[in-house]
């Protein structure tokens, strides 16, 4: 509009102000985007599984209590599913890491395709992997955090069993959030019998892919009817359901931190709201002086207000390009998925992007609204004889 | 901007009818005005005269429109300005008068030329057309060559002017000035009042001045003087000028006493 | 040098500037210290849970009490070892354990995975840590189960009297127990042969607890066992398994310290922003003073004490709402849970310690100095004609 100029040359008049108070934004709006990408990395994850036909199936008691390995084959003839694996707890160690930093299960291969299609897993590295019994396929993230590439031979130590066993990865998951290390059962098995005369008997987790979204209830149904009254009672739940539960623990943690950001927001908009009082009151004699040759209240007002969001908003921009090449920084070190698990994948998705740019832009709203108002609707004449 | 011409001295410009202005301070009541009534003619230079808080510039303000009258009336150029909202006489003031204040007049982060061209931001015109006509009026108070300084790089006197230039840009009825030359010394002083009084003689402006500089008298058609809120008239009126022509050491004055309506 | 008086009347005369300052800085240090606060709870939480005097023996290669398995025979040849500690009736304080983590339906809905400890009586012993505050220890064999602080109230039935339903049981609480803080407060205790009963293990034990006659004994103990030939077990120090297991507490320090900073800096921005108007303001005044005689060092000194007491003030309010907020927290929320990669919820109450407030103190203090040494720079630069001029 045509103002532009008078409102760049206000924001001009103290260029330290400027700076300090779009700084000041700057720095906040980047600790929310920051902050925000956390619980956005749980939403993120939940989202992802959120409409799939996968179905989890682990014993009523608990994670940690498995269930009989041959189960797997009953739940295999039921009806509508369209495969199905079972998924054991490896714990294996990295021994550069010395302990657990990725989770690691025994899985049984050839029905991968039938359980996670959508896993980005080239179809070539999936036969190798049924072809080499001591292949292992490598989520992306774990690869890059150590490294690893495709044909590298990796050991790792189990901490539940006692033993160590070679890997050689044959094969990627593509994809951002599934840092798993996957090894072949019947590696494990083998291993297991060398050593104690018993092969690995149980399985941990069952993953089953209903072939029809409707009839996920129905198959749920089925497969804990059909271990009722065992040894090994289930409970089935969705994909959806079983990481909702797995990481419902982190809610209180993002509560801080949603609390933390809200304060942070508060903030910025007493350092916004403080300049722009200050501004407004020391060019009291000027505005007086507009509104004397005819600038109406409504020109005042919207100067003012555009004056702060102008400020705000850049501020806001330039907080959110920041945060975005932060994070990226902070993704780099490897140690925060082990303290924060989804919390701590700090990718700065486009919710984010638009919850730091709305922040700046009520920040400056909230913060230009009442000078500005204040100094549009004081008559021309009591604001005259303020200053003559 | 409106070439030479005759004063339109049949038509008064503006007229008051009894227009009293109170108003609170603290806890006692301030007459500013009492019952005054005048009538100015289009085309003259005006003085209100009178010592502090004698309410000139209360009527002043009454008449750029700047300020309403408790009782009584006032129109200008033909419009009642009572009957216009806060917001249509601030329409109203940008169409149709011209203000410059003693101090404070210009805004210190614009250049000569945009302080010139900012009423014009309340028209429709382009920028270049608004640039044109700052131009035009900076030239009229000679001050052409100084554009583009910012008013901190500017004297005393080259800053009332570009007030001035500012105060002619929409070819407004009427130019208000409260204590001009308030601020400056004798040279300045002299030069602003004769720049006002060029406005009047090239270009037919009707000028109304609040002042108490003496020099004034001599450049101004008529002087109205006023005392605690009151309009003086016949001899109250012809005393207050002679006390003023004696303050200034007896220059002779053009303007005398002016009474009421003409 | 000029008097405290000046600096602190010039807060008193401009309030509403004054009372913007402090609430930014208060807001930061609530922010800061509410953070600060829950990364120290939890690591309060994990150290207090190692006694000095204790080892943890596990099978060897093990990373923690629930992947661990030790056989009948393992714990029968290690507990009369020389050095265990001995009770009033001469048994050596050897607490086998069995670590299970079932499943316990939150009073939300939610469900978490407990530590659930299988010990036996003289469990009690080797951790006198733990204290029954209310009811009564379980009997062996009547599936009972004492529960720590943590748990009561969170997970349904989890109080004394009612029945939790966990593994492939009901479980009736007889007992509740406080444990220092520690980590023990987030468990639940029952039998230990029930336990291995229910969740049907092979081994009975996943790790044996060893309460040391003497420090001395610790070290030639810890050999012993590390070296038995009979059996793979591994025997460290209590206080060592729980710093391991609070590592992961550590990282999350850097983003407390990364919050601070960021947060510290738009402070100190405003704060800066404030104090400079209020240079601009009192420019006649600084000129006066300085004409008068006044030394530089004396101008910024003074404007820097306005900035530190802004700072304190904000510290005392930030400080105070902080605690509130905490308080606040704690009775609607309950304790916030810890534990995403590792499988184990560890309960931690928001406790703001004094170590909490002395960061958010520093802090606040470094925004006020920082904040306020442009500005007073600027004061103290002003050279007297100058400065009267302006005004």
């Amino acid at each position: 509009m045509k103002y532009w100029g008078l409102i760049a040359a206000n924001l001009r008049r103290n260029k330290l102000r400027t700076l300090l108070t779009g700084g000041a934004i700057t720095l906040a709006v980047v600790l929310v985007c920051v902050l925000l990408t956390m619980p956005a990395g749980l939403d993120a994850l939940l989202n992802a599984v959120a409409n799939n036909t996968r179905i989890s199936v682990h014993n009523k008691a608990g994670i940690v209590y498995s269930m009989p390995y041959s189960f797997v084959r009953k739940v295999r003839q039921v009806d509508g599913v369209a495969g199905a694996l079972a998924m054991t707890w490896f714990g294996g160690a990295f021994e550069e890491a010395g302990r657990v930093t990725f989770p690691s299960f025994a899985i049984d291969a050839e029905h991968i395709a039938a359980v996670y299609p959508d896993y980005p897993i080239a179809a070539e590295q999936l036969a190798d992997f049924q072809r080499y019994r001591d292949g292992a396929i490598v989520g992306r993230q774990v690869m890059k955090k150590y490294g690893w590439k495709i044909g590298q031979r990796v050991t790792l130590r189990s901490t539940v069993w006692p033993l160590s066993l070679d890997f050689r990865i044959v094969g990627e998951i593509a994809a951002e959030r599934a840092p798993y290390f996957w090894l072949n059962r019947e590696y494990l098995d083998q291993a297991l019998k060398a050593k104690r005369g018993r092969g690995l008997g149980i399985a941990g987790i069952i993953w089953v892919r209903a072939r029809d979204p409707n009839r996920v209830n129905a198959i749920m149904r089925a497969i804990d009817e059909l271990s009722r009254n065992s040894d090994a009672e289930t409970a089935c739940e969705t994909e959806k359901s079983f990481f909702a539960n797995f990481f419902g623990s982190l809610q209180g943690f993002v509560t801080i931190i949603l609390i933390v950001t809200a304060l942070v927001a508060l903030c910025i908009v007493f350092i916004a709201a403080n300049t722009a009082s200050m501004a407004v009151r020391e060019r009291a004699a000027e505005i007086a002086v507009l509104k004397a040759i005819g600038f109406g209240r409504q020109v005042i007002f919207r100067t003012l207000l555009v004056e702060a969001v102008a400020l705000s908003a850049a501020a806001g921009v330039a907080g959110v390009v920041t945060a975005a090449g932060l994070t990226g920084a902070l993704r780099a070190f490897a140690g925060w998925s082990d303290a924060l698990g989804p919390l701590g994948s700090f990718i700065v998705t486009t919710p984010v992007i638009l919850q730091g740019l709305l922040l700046s832009l009520s920040v400056g709203v909230l913060a230009g609204m009442v000078p500005a108002l204040g100094a549009a609707r004081k008559p021309v004449v009591a604001a005259l004889h303020d200053i003559f | 901007m409106a070439a030479a011409e005759n004063p339109r001295s049949d038509a008064p410009l503006i007229v008051t009818r009894r227009v009293s202005r109170r108003y609170r301070r603290g806890v006692d009541e301030v007459h500013a005005l009492e019952d005054v009534s005048l009538s100015l003619l289009g085309g003259h230079f005006v003085a209100f005269m009178g010592p502090s808080g004698s309410g000139k510039s209360t009527l002043l303000n009454l008449i750029s429109g700047i300020d309403r009258p408790d009782e009584g009336e006032v129109c200008v150029a033909g419009q009642r300005l009572n009957d216009l909202s806060e917001d249509e006489l601030a329409q109203w003031r940008a169409r149709h008068v011209g203000l410059i204040f003693q101090f404070f007049n210009l805004i210190p982060v614009l250049s000569a030329r945009d302080n010139v061209a900012l009423p014009l931001l309340l028209t429709r015109l382009s920028k270049a057309e608004r640039l044109l006509r700052a131009e035009t009026a900076l030239r009229v108070v000679g001050l052409e060559s100084r554009a583009d300084h910012w008013p901190r790089a500017l004297s005393g006197g080259e800053q009332q002017r570009v007030a001035i230039a500012r105060a002619i840009v929409t070819d407004p009825d009427l130019i208000v000035a409260d204590e001009p030359t308030g601020d400056l010394d004798a040279r300045n002083a002299e030069a602003i009042l004769a720049l006002l009084r060029q406005l009047k003689s090239e270009f037919g402006k009707t000028v109304v001045m609040v002042t108490h500089d003496p020099r004034a008298l001599r450049y101004v058609d008529a002087a109205y003087h006023l005392d605690k809120g009151v309009l003086l008239e016949g001899e109250d009126a012809e005393r207050a000028a002679a006390a003023i022509h004696a303050a200034a050491g007896g220059t002779a004055a053009r303007g005398t006493a002016a009474a009421g309506s003409r | 040098m000029l008097p405290l008086s000046y600096s602190l009347h010039n807060l008193l005369a401009r309030p509403g500037r004054s009372a913007m300052t402090v609430t930014v800085i208060a807001l930061v240090v609530v922010a800061c210290s509410l953070f600060l606060g829950l990364i120290s709870s939890l690591k309060r939480t994990l150290m207090s849970s190692g006694d000095a005097i204790n080892l943890v023996v596990m099978r060897k290669g093990s990373d923690n009490d629930g992947s661990s398995q030790i056989s009948l025979e393992a714990f029968h040849a290690i507990r009369f070892f020389d050095g265990i500690a001995r009770d009033a009736h001469d048994r050596p304080l050897a607490s086998p354990e069995l670590v299970v983590q079932p499943f316990f339906r939150t009073r939300g809905g939610g469900r978490e995975n407990v530590l659930v400890r299988g010990v036996e009586p003289v469990a009690l012993a080797v951790h006198p840590c733990v204290h029954i505050v209310e009811g009564r220890m379980f009997t062996p064999s009547t599936h009972e189960v004492v529960v720590g602080h943590g748990v009561v109230g969170r997970y349904a039935g989890a109080d004394l009297g009612n029945q939790i339903e966990f593994g492939r049981g009901k479980w009736t609480v007889v007992g509740v127990f406080t444990a220092g803080g520690s980590s023990f407060e987030s468990e639940a205790w029952v039998d230990v042969r029930e336990l291995a009963n229910d969740a049907k293990r092979l081994y009975p034990y996943s790790g044996i607890r060893l309460r040391a006659a003497t420090p001395a004994d610790l070290a030639p103990l810890q050999r012993r066992i590390d070296n038995d030939p009979r059996y793979a077990l591994d025997a460290q120090l209590e206080t060592d398994y729980y710093a391991k297991q609070s590592e992961s507490a550590n990282t999350l320090y850097i983003l407390v310290v990364g919050i601070a900073v960021l947060a510290g800096i738009g402070a100190g921005f405003g704060a800066a922003n404030t104090m400079y108007a209020a240079v601009q303001a009192r420019t006649a005044e600084i000129g006066t003073l300085r004409a008068l005689g006044f030394p530089r060092a004396a101008i910024l000194s003074a404007f820097e004490i306005e900035a530190v007491a802004l700072s304190v003030i904000g510290f005392l309010i930030g400080g105070a709402c902080a605690f509130g907020l905490s308080r606040l927290i704690e009775s609607s929320l309950g304790g916030i849970a810890f534990g995403a990669s590792t499988f184990t919820i560890n309960v931690v109450t928001l406790r703001l310690g004094s170590a909490d407030l002395e960061g958010a103190l520093a802090l606040a203090l470094i925004i006020g100095i920082c904040g306020g040494l442009g500005p007073a720079w600027r004061a103290a630069r002003l050279r007297p004609l100058e400065a009267l001029h302006k005004a």
